[in-house]
């Protein structure tokens, strides 16, 4: 009641620093993570099993003491970063300029599209030994690998955004006179970004799955090489440790794409620079 | 008449093949001839046609038969920008793009040398009270805002004919009443031929210098409604007793076209589906 006659010249004192914090949702993001942290450590103590599990203090000291000193393994989690990162290359590369081809006209997408939807729809890991056998037990394989998971999410979304223009665009170019190729490059194009940065994020994923995969299969010296020797020696902490490393890989891969997508998606909403502009 | 810029000869628009069930005749017949500095509206039921003879003047489609021809020029299904400009709805504007950008862009579609883009597009924008915008994305502007910047757009390429297909369709009335009346003016300043279609009366009745009255599907000119009133129009114009006389004549034929389609629709019979 008297919240309603507080005279409206009053202004309300700022929120205490712990008001804001409180606020932010950080904090139960955080509280659940040390929670779920916390139960671990003390099943893991008390009851688990150590040859098939570990509390987090362990597979963190795991890290220091026989992960990070063992130039070995850094080398094989910089391998495997290296055949991510070309596995994705090639998958972009090729991602975008066939993606580009098939969606340029509606004969070429009705001719292909579907032959690219059967092959993105064949679940590729029975053929990973036969890919190992074609390619050998080296990095191509693994980046052949990663790169046919990766590439056919990027057609798939290229081809997408460029079918979805919407038609009243394309009319208001052509009243303006637009030709086929201005109409591509100033029309479709712009309007298939947003669908392209979607094929990359999800591209990037299966390309870190399908060199993962690989590695883990068939591996002489590389991170499943050594996954292998931590599951067989009843080893958990160092292959947790492990593992943790490889998401945080892909956590890094996944931020340096989405970084990318906010900072070259077109008139994706952003301050004006100018508040009276005249000429550029 | 000297004057004429648009000449619609016997247009007749269908959709799918003559001897199939779901064929659609859009447009029956239709002729009609526009003058130098006319503002004209097509005004009918939905489904009439009148956006489909929009873009036939404008080169989008190719009729069926008949022709039109443009300062004494075939329009045969082909675009003749350095003549004609097309306002659409708001949603036209490329949201890629700046406003500045859409106004380069377009002027760059029309073949305009590069030089005179930004003074052209700023002019256009200026004379829509726009100019202190050009940086922004179409998103970041109202949807009023928005289609202000599309008309400008379809201002500064300054051809000498206009054709706006239901440009305000998606706005509010009083902002809708506001862009009218800027429209009027620009007729007044420019001496610009104006193409129109909407199914708002009282915009035809405001904006019109004749308005054209469609008939429910298959489209064709039912009657025009002169509209003796100066440019520039103000709000005024909207309290005149002969505004409302124009416009209650207006909803008079069209009241009877869209009781015909909907008694029509709800008895689909040959017999009646002519009523």
């Amino acid at each position: 009641m008297s919240d309603l006659a507080v005279s409206p010249n009053k202004i309300p004192a700022a929120p205490s620093a712990f008001a804001k914090a409180l606020r932010n949702p950080l904090w139960l993001r955080v509280a659940l993570l040390a929670g779920v942290a916390a139960l671990l450590e003390i099943y893991g103590r008390l009851y688990a099993d150590p040859a098939f599990m570990s509390p987090p203090s362990l597979i963190v000291n795991a890290f220091f003491t026989k992960i990070a000193p063992q130039p070995q393994i850094l080398l094989a989690l910089w391998y495997c970063v290296a055949q991510i990162a070309a596995a994705y290359a090639l998958s972009v590369m090729f991602g975008v300029v066939i993606g580009l081809a098939i969606g340029a006209s509606g004969f070429s997408r009705s001719a292909f599209f579907p032959i690219i939807l059967l092959l993105y729809a064949i679940p590729q890991v029975s053929l990973l030994p036969l890919v190992v056998l074609m390619f050998g037990l080296g990095p191509v394989a693994k980046i052949a690998f990663g790169f046919s998971h990766g590439v056919f999410p990027i057609i798939m979304n290229v081809v997408a955004g460029m079918r979805d223009v919407k038609e009243l665009h394309l009319r208001a170019a052509r009243s303006m006179g637009a030709s086929r190729m201005e109409t591509i490059r100033h029309v479709i194009l712009p309007h298939a970004v947003p669908s392209l940065f979607t094929g990359l994020r999800l591209g990037m994923t299966l390309t870190l799955l399908g060199v993962i995969l690989a590695e883990l299969y068939v591996s002489t010296g590389g991170i499943g090489y050594f996954t292998r020797v931590f599951a067989e020696s009843y080893d958990p902490a160092p292959l947790f440790a492990l593992t943790g490393c490889l998401a945080i890989i892909a956590v890094l891969f996944n931020e340096l794409v989405r970084l990318a997508q906010n900072k070259l998606t077109p008139g994706k909403r952003r301050p004006p620079t100018l508040k009276n502009s005249v000429k550029e | 008449m000297s004057d004429t810029v648009i000449s619609i000869r016997n247009i007749t628009q269908r959709y799918g093949a003559a001897d199939q069930t779901d064929a659609v005749l859009a447009l029956d017949d239709v002729s009609l001839d526009i003058r130098q500095g006319e503002f004209v509206c097509l005004l009918g039921p939905s489904g009439c046609g009148k956006s489909t003879l929009l873009n036939i003047v404008g080169g989008l489609f190719k009729p069926t038969s008949g022709t039109c021809t443009v300062n004494g020029r075939l329009v045969d299904g082909e675009p003749h920008p350095d003549k004609v400009a097309f306002v659409f709805q708001e949603s036209t504007l490329f949201p890629w793009y700046t406003v500045i950008e859409n106004f380069r862009i377009a002027l760059k579609f029309q073949g305009i040398a590069q030089a005179e883009w930004d003074d052209r597009a700023m002019r256009a924008l200026k004379a829509v009270g726009m100019a202190s915008f050009a940086r922004h994305y179409p998103e970041q502007l109202s949807v009023g805002m928005r289609q202000r910047v599309n008309m400008a757009r379809g201002i500064c390429v300054e051809t000498d004919i206009l054709l706006m297909d239901e440009p305000f369709a998606a706005l509010d009335e009083q902002t809708r009443m506001v862009l009218g009346e800027d429209l009027s003016q620009l007729l007044a300043a420019t001496g610009k031929t104006i193409v129109f279609v909407t199914h708002s009366l009282a915009e035809a009745v405001f904006l019109s210098d004749r308005i054209v009255v469609m008939t429910a599907r298959p489209g064709r000119i039912k009657t025009i409604i002169n509209v003796n009133e100066p440019h520039p129009r103000s709000p005024d114009f909207m309290l005149e007793p002969r505004f409302s006389e124009w416009r209650n004549e207006c909803y008079a034929l069209l009241r009877d076209e869209i009781r015909a389609t909907m008694a029509a629709q709800r008895d689909p019979q040959p017999q009646s589906a002519g009523a």
